[in-house]
């Protein structure tokens, strides 16, 4: 951000008044639904087998645990591959939705006044919770022997274009995005906790604000309209001007999604896991973008046909928001328990030409790598030179292509080398 | 349904594209051609802004052709090909950086040159390693100085008679003169004077050029370092000789700078990718303008600068490779040493500098015939009579003289009835290539025919870029006369 390396972020465009202040839409199931699962997953129930919605039916196993659960009653079909949001094939478990919605609470609400730390972690491990902000990493893995954290960081910015569904959520469930951040701020150890919003989100910051009178460990900071504010290494160089190597904990943070407080606080209270999520589904591609309240597992064409169908015969149907999701061959993909958005595009095809070596790739590049001389390195195999520009540190955040004048696929580029780079030391 | 799958991202600026950047540059470029139009109109009147117009068509005229003959050529579809190869910005630049006089001929084959071997030989737009227009700019310096159209003549240019002087004027009445000439630092700033004709308004340029950077068409920093640091370098040589700060202004709005620093230093195509990388880049083109200048015989430095410095780029490039966050200590010492070996060298350049004797035109602009100077007058070498007419031959020194080379010869004849001047000729031109020796043009030597005795008042308007051998042609002259009348 020093005046050599360039702003390393940039003002969008949201598009986010398309879905903004509209009802949240109630999308009900249909005959199946899809839980993905992902690999390394024991499956705890068998085809034919009655499950409630609620049931944990499996639970993923390698280096971290987290449970899945079923989002409908109903009998258990069996196991099918299906496209997921990441773009791989990967196994779904297909349950018959009988329509029901018969619940059982998974694990018994914890009163997060008197429960001890590790109680809380291990509760929030058994409730799978798992960040909400798109990747899906589980939240109790930042918590676990978290040692010398000074600052809890809740991040409400929500970056990404179009998407407006961690504003309608934080909106509807003030009260819970505290408890959410009172307990994770317990769990932390911190002695503050700030709540990160856009500046430009005024109505937003003025509710919670209202709700934090009295609380003097829990705080709003604004942060600037720029992608990607969101991401955790923007966000924390935006708050504390500083960087780390791998994680926040190093330099005593910890940063967790709004929506993630939210659904911690649901689990807490009611004994709920994720078993449904708020999306915003928008874009151009829409006859009218909505923000839909729907269960895990249900298929976007599902979504879609409920709320007025596509605005077109050729659309890019993009699992996430339009910088980072990717284009999916097929609508049958489901939402998942980190979904936030599903983005509906018109094709829009552009002239690429040579690049003419401005230079923009370089200084919007939120990583601070050099995209247009990765792009080289990648194109004359240089893994040496790939090294050295650091292509290993491109978090695919789309802003090298979005900023290119030449309409070049910038990030793909990166994306090749940085592919190249892994093989190369796998050798 | 069809699903289109493309890689991420989904998502474009619809606000600055190649196309739009270039079109906002050829618009920013045309607000300053106008401007030079309307001074041609003011000062010289329509037959100049005719030739102008003509010159910018057919700079335009041989870039869209050599374009489209390649296209063809390579089999290419030729509105795609034109569309994005951008032919207009640098046809534009190249005519703005010459002056009025040139021939259509001259800039049409330096069009021809900055197209062809300037871009599409190196593969298109985008692959070309020196500025397109800078290659055609420096073809008419090497090679087409001399053809000029006689009728557009225009008085010396601040640059050339800087050039003239040596580059260092330690007379403060001497100074004074010599600026009023041009109407001062404010004039060279408006730019109400001849020169090239994009070059001479720093004030409408950087008026562009800020509006260009805030639309994102240029990089502010390039500019901004490039002029910034020639005042700087500029301004220790005036402080170690003991000249004011009007020296450093002079270079700062004199001749092509603002005009390169603005519209051809910030071409991205040849700019390394960084912003240090830029950074550096522009106090290189600060040290070689500045040294160019001083030391060589060029009048003006800046596009052999931007040519010399577009060859650097891809190793600047390579020196700022890494993880740029991690890096700007490396580029903090990078920037500081370029800058203090550039304050080093332009040091040494300005360390020998000497002021030279500077000759004044006369009020009306031109050279005045019998001056009262007796620095490096011409020698009679031989004197012929033919009836009535005196035939003299002169040994004088031009500018290539002063700088350690061979006179000139030249060749007077008067009658010596009329005390008229019968012809002027050059019998042995030894002067610089290019500049001195356009002396030889038959349109100057034509001017002093007629010129009697009687009329001391009498002048001719010098060649441009050539005032001090122009000079030493009015003094073998006045000689001549004065030999005949003693």
């Amino acid at each position: 951000m020093s005046i050599l390396i360039g702003p390393m972020k940039l003002h969008l465009d949201g598009h986010k008044e398309l879905t903004n202040h509209g009802e949240v839409k109630n999308i009900v199931a249909g005959k199946k639904v899809f839980i993905p699962l992902m690999a390394c997953t024991d499956i705890l129930v068998n085809a034919g087998d009655y499950v409630k919605a609620g049931t944990m039916i499996a639970k993923r196993n390698d280096h971290f645990t987290v449970p899945i659960f079923s989002s409908v009653s109903g009998k258990v079909l069996g196991i099918e591959e299906l496209e997921h949001s990441t773009g791989r094939v990967i196994d779904h478990l297909v349950v018959e939705n009988d329509g029901k919605y018969d619940f059982e609470k998974p694990f018994e609400p914890m009163d997060a006044e008197t429960a001890s730390v590790e109680e809380l972690v291990n509760f929030m491990m058994n409730a799978g919770i798992v960040g909400c902000g798109g990747a899906g990493f589980p939240s109790y893995v930042k918590y676990r022997g978290a040692k010398g954290i000074h600052t809890l960081l809740i991040n409400a910015v929500e970056c990404e274009p179009y998407i407006t569904a961690d504003y309608r959520i934080i909106d509807n469930q003030v009260e819970d995005l505290l408890y959410g951040t009172k307990t994770m701020l317990k769990m932390s150890g911190a002695k503050e906790a700030l709540i990160a919003i856009k500046k430009t989100k005024k109505d937003l910051i003025d509710k919670v604000r209202e709700a934090l009178k009295g609380q003097d460990q829990m705080k709003v900071t604004e942060v600037p309209d720029q992608y990607p504010m969101g991401w955790e290494r923007t966000l924390i160089y935006e708050v504390f001007k500083k960087r780390y190597d791998k994680l926040p904990g190093e330099i005593g943070v910890i940063v967790n999604n709004a929506t993630t407080a939210i659904a911690f606080s649901e689990a807490l209270k009611y004994g709920r896991p994720i078993m449904e999520k708020i999306c915003t589904i928008s874009g151009d591609g829409l006859k009218s973008p909505s923000n839909v309240r729907v269960p895990v597992g249900v298929s976007v064409k599902d979504i879609v046909e409920q709320i007025g169908g596509y605005a077109g015969e050729e659309v890019r149907v993009i699992g996430g928001g339009p910088m980072m999701g990717r284009t999916q061959t097929t609508d049958d993909v489901v939402i998942t328990t980190s979904s936030n958005a599903i983005t509906v595009l018109k094709p829009d095809p552009v002239d690429t030409i040579a690049c003419l070596r401005c230079g923009r790739c370089n200084d919007n590049c939120p990583a601070g790598i050099l995209p247009v001389r990765i792009n080289n390195a990648e194109e004359a195999g240089d893994v040496k030179l790939l090294a050295k520009l650091r292509a290993d540190q491109c978090i695919e955040c789309g802003m090298c292509t979005y900023v290119c004048p030449s309409k070049i696929e910038v990030t793909e580029g990166v994306r090749r080398g940085k592919a190249l780079l892994r093989a190369a030391a796998q050798k | 349904m069809k699903f289109i799958t493309k890689v991420s991202p989904n998502n474009r600026d619809k606000d600055h594209s190649t196309s739009g950047i270039m079109a906002e540059l050829a618009v920013g470029l045309m607000v300053v051609f106008v401007f030079s139009m309307v001074f041609y109109f003011q000062e010289y009147g329509m037959e100049y802004v005719i030739h102008g117009v003509g010159l910018m068509a057919t700079s335009i005229i041989t870039a869209l052709v050599t374009e489209v003959v390649f296209a063809l050529a390579t089999k290419r579809k030729v509105g795609y090909h034109i569309k994005y190869s951008y032919p207009l910005v640098t046809a534009i630049i190249l005519t703005l950086t010459v002056p009025i006089s040139t021939s259509f001929f001259a800039l049409g084959v330096a069009s021809f040159f900055a197209i062809f071997f300037g871009k599409l030989i190196f593969g298109g737009f985008g692959h070309n390693i020196f500025n397109p227009a800078g290659v055609g700019r420096m073809v008419i310096f090497s090679s087409l100085v001399g053809s000029t159209v006689a009728d557009v003549t225009t008085g010396a240019t601040p640059v050339s008679s800087m050039a003239n002087a040596g580059w260092l004027i330690k007379d403060a009445a001497v100074t004074e003169k010599f600026l009023e000439q041009f109407g001062g630092l404010s004039n060279l700033l408006l730019g109400w004077y001849p020169g090239a004709m994009g070059e001479t308004s720093a004030l409408l340029i950087i008026l562009v050029g800020i509006y260009l950077a805030y639309r994102k068409v240029l990089d502010w920093k390039v500019p901004v370092v490039y002029v910034g640091s020639v005042f700087i370098f500029t301004m220790i040589i005036a402080l170690t000789n003991g000249v004011g700060l009007w020296y450093p202004m002079f270079h700062i709005l004199s001749g092509g700078l603002m005009f390169g620093a603005v519209f051809m230093a910030t071409d991205p195509v040849t700019n390394p990718t960084t912003i240090s990388g830029r950074v550096i880049y522009a106090i290189g083109l600060a040290v070689l303008t500045v040294i160019i200048r001083l030391q060589s015989s060029l009048p003006d430095g800046v596009v052999y600068a931007i040519l010399l410095m577009n060859m650097v780029s891809p190793l600047i490039d390579k020196l700022t490779d890494g993880w740029s966050i991690y890096s700007v200590k490396k580029y903090t010492v990078s920037i500081a040493v370029t800058f203090v070996v550039g304050l080093v060298l332009t040091f040494l350049a300005g360390n020998g500098l000497e002021p030279k004797a500077i000759e004044f035109p006369s009020e009306d602009g031109g050279l005045p015939v019998f001056s009262e100077s007796t620095d490096n007058l011409p020698e009679v070498v031989e004197q012929t009579e033919d009836g009535a007419v005196v035939t003299f031959v002169m040994s004088a020194p031009g500018y290539y003289a002063l700088e350690g080379g061979d006179n000139n010869t030249i060749e007077v004849k008067i009658n010596k009835d009329t005390n008229t001047v019968e012809s002027v000729a050059v019998l042995e031109a030894n002067d610089t290539p290019g500049l001195g020796d356009r002396i030889t043009d038959q349109g100057f030597l034509d001017q002093f025919t007629g010129i009697t005795y009687d009329d001391q008042s009498a002048s001719v308007d010098a060649v441009s870029g050539a005032t001090v051998s122009s000079t030493s042609v009015a003094k073998a002259v006045r000689i001549a006369f004065e030999e005949l009348n003693k």
